[in-house]
């Protein structure tokens, strides 16, 4: 099962890559009011092949926002799933609205309102701060990932309860039986085996993600999409410079669709046998090829 | 795998038979339990002394299995009592006694260290090794450090006859194996206690000698255990004590002899005649 979302994963990127290069084609032949237009090849080329300075940025950015904000929303997800699972009712009831709110609402509202509500409203003035490569001296990216953060974490929380509720109860009472405390038995007998369940959506999360970095944009945050979008608006140049976009996320999420297939490999160690550890090849997951010799099917 | 490459001496793989604090180890005194409106438990009394080996015998749903999971409360009880090496299990004493009141989840994780369980279904951690099954606990619980654990757990592995399975995952191992490096994993805690819940009941006939000759040598080197088995032939060899339950109640305990030869009870009649 595991595998076969990865493959979906990359027939749906091989899908997308079709379209773009269809709206290419439709849009250098179309005609208005009798003039052609003249799709701009180079600017695409260019911002593809040799992205400058702000580029490059925009993609540190969105690769930086989208790891960190789903590591955030792991964490928060699997104390939310904890707290939704537990005997004591307020933290039930807590976790609960988080993730009432949190899935009930657009995340470009939840941004707008946790960045701007209280700036604007002269509750708090948000701090600024540097760390290394990234630009976390801007007072919206921090904000901005803890947003989607928090946002994510209230779609874990689902995930990691049903991740949880997956692992045989004989497991627990096994850890009980020794003398292990919640702590224990969570983190080292129930958590390691709600793993194997929870990887394969979690990879679908964090693709997600790497696109949903994009809402940033209307907190100014200079990722990927902002970066593009600036260069359209100024220049007028929109299909060139969005194909050239599009072709930056498509690299990040097409990476971390190999990642997803080796991560789950690796975590389905102990409850698959040794033969079909391995996976189908690269060229065949690339094609889409479902050779009789490759284990793709469930289990 | 068969019966004799199970080696001498259990219980010298963990440093020495562990010793109870007390004479009577399991003192079980008017035990209650409700499932919902279901009695499961009626004013149960078990007593099992040191080194000694109970065997508790029934139908289904006779409520033995519960017995040995309220002993380290894995079952909640409603009223009644349970001493296991002189401390109460599961609750707080209150000052009449008769209230009972949940203990710390701490000092129940504390009292279950003393107390080994095996289950029907092994419930082996299957994303571990045979051996970081052994030694998890060692380790995380009692805080023994890795070296000493992984001595301890390795002469287990071979006092149970599966040395050569150390670094195999519980999948790749049959169920026999698997509810032997079960019993080498609650041994090594060295419990004063072991509770068996049927442990041969999920097993193919040809493995259940191997389970039950590791538990006969255990008996014999004088661990105290209490064992809910179906296996009549284990409980007349090795049993000090069988005790009959039927619908909640001790109906019938005694010497082997005397339960399985001379039952007094015609429950324990009906109940033998179908079975053996």
């Amino acid at each position: 099962m595991a595998r076969s979302i990865v493959m979906n994963g990359i027939r749906r990127v091989r899908l997308a890559g079709f379209l773009v290069l269809l709206l290419f084609v439709l849009t250098a032949c179309s005609t208005n009011k009798g003039s052609t237009y003249n799709f701009q090849w180079d600017i695409t080329w260019r911002s593809i092949v040799s992205p400058n300075g702000s580029i490059i940025n925009g993609l540190w950015l969105t690769i930086g926002i989208s790891i960190i904000a789903q590591l955030l929303g792991v964490i928060l997800g699997i104390l939310a799933a904890l707290a939704k699972m537990s005997k004591v009712l307020p933290f039930r009831v807590m976790a609960n609205l988080y993730i009432w709110f949190f899935r009930g609402t657009p995340l470009i509202v939840q941004l707008v309102i946790f960045y701007y509500g209280p700036q604007i409203a002269h509750i708090v003035t948000w701090p600024t701060f540097g760390i290394g490569p990234f630009q976390f001296s801007d007072p919206a990216v921090i904000m901005g990932t803890v947003i989607l953060g928090v946002n994510e974490g209230a779609y874990m929380a689902e995930i990691v309860r049903a991740g949880i509720l997956a692992v045989d109860p004989g497991q627990t009472e096994a850890a009980k039986s020794l003398g292990m405390n919640y702590r224990l038995t969570m983190s080292r007998i129930v958590l390691p085996q709600a793993a194997r369940v929870i990887i394969p959506p979690l990879g679908n999360e964090f693709n997600n993600m790497i696109k949903n970095t994009s809402l940033l944009y209307v907190l100014a945050v200079f990722e990927l999409f902002k970066t593009f979008q600036s260069y359209a608006s100024t220049t007028l140049i929109y299909f060139e410079y969005m194909a050239a976009c599009c072709f930056w996320y498509l690299v990040l999420t097409t990476i971390w669709g190999f990642a997803q297939g080796w991560i789950e490999r690796r975590f389905s160690r102990g409850t698959t046998s040794t033969a079909d550890v391995r996976g189908p090849s690269l060229r065949t997951r690339m094609l889409g090829l479902r050779g009789s010799g490759d284990a793709v099917g469930g289990h | 795998m068969t019966a004799t490459t199970v080696s001498h001496d259990l219980l010298g793989a963990i440093g020495g038979v562990p010793r109870p604090e007390t004479d009577v180890v399991v003192d079980a005194r008017d035990v209650n339990k409700w499932f919902g409106r279901l009695h499961v438990l009626k004013s149960v009394c078990l007593q099992v002394k040191r080194q000694e080996t109970v065997v508790i015998i029934g139908p289904s749903g006779s409520g033995k299995t519960t017995l040995i999971r309220c002993v380290n409360h894995l079952e909640k009880i409603q009223s009644g009592q349970i001493f296991v090496n002189g401390h109460l299990i599961g609750y707080r004493q209150t000052g009449d006694g008769k209230k009972l009141v949940e203990d710390k989840e701490k000092n129940i994780a504390h009292q279950r260290m003393e107390i080994g369980m095996v289950f029907q279904r092994f419930n082996l951690f299957p994303h571990m090794t045979a051996l970081e099954n052994i030694i998890e606990a060692p380790i995380q619980v009692r805080g023994t450090n890795r070296d000493e654990a992984v001595v301890i757990g390795r002469a287990l592995l071979e006092r149970v006859g599966l040395a050569a399975k150390e670094n195999v995952y519980p999948n790749q191992l049959s169920g026999g194996q698997q509810q032997r490096i079960a019993i080498a994993r609650a041994l090594a805690m060295k419990p004063a206690l072991m509770l068996f819940d049927e442990p041969t009941s999920a097993l193919d006939p040809e493995m259940i000698g191997e389970v039950l000759e590791v538990m006969k040598e255990l008996a014999r080197e004088g661990m105290t255990m209490i064992v809910v088995s179906h296996e009549m032939g284990f409980a007349r060899e090795v049993a000090n004590r069988v005790v009959m339950m039927d619908e909640g109640v001790v109906v019938e305990e005694g010497t082997p002899n005397q339960v399985f030869s001379a039952p007094t009870q015609d429950r324990t009649k009906a109940f033998l005649s179908k079975i053996l």
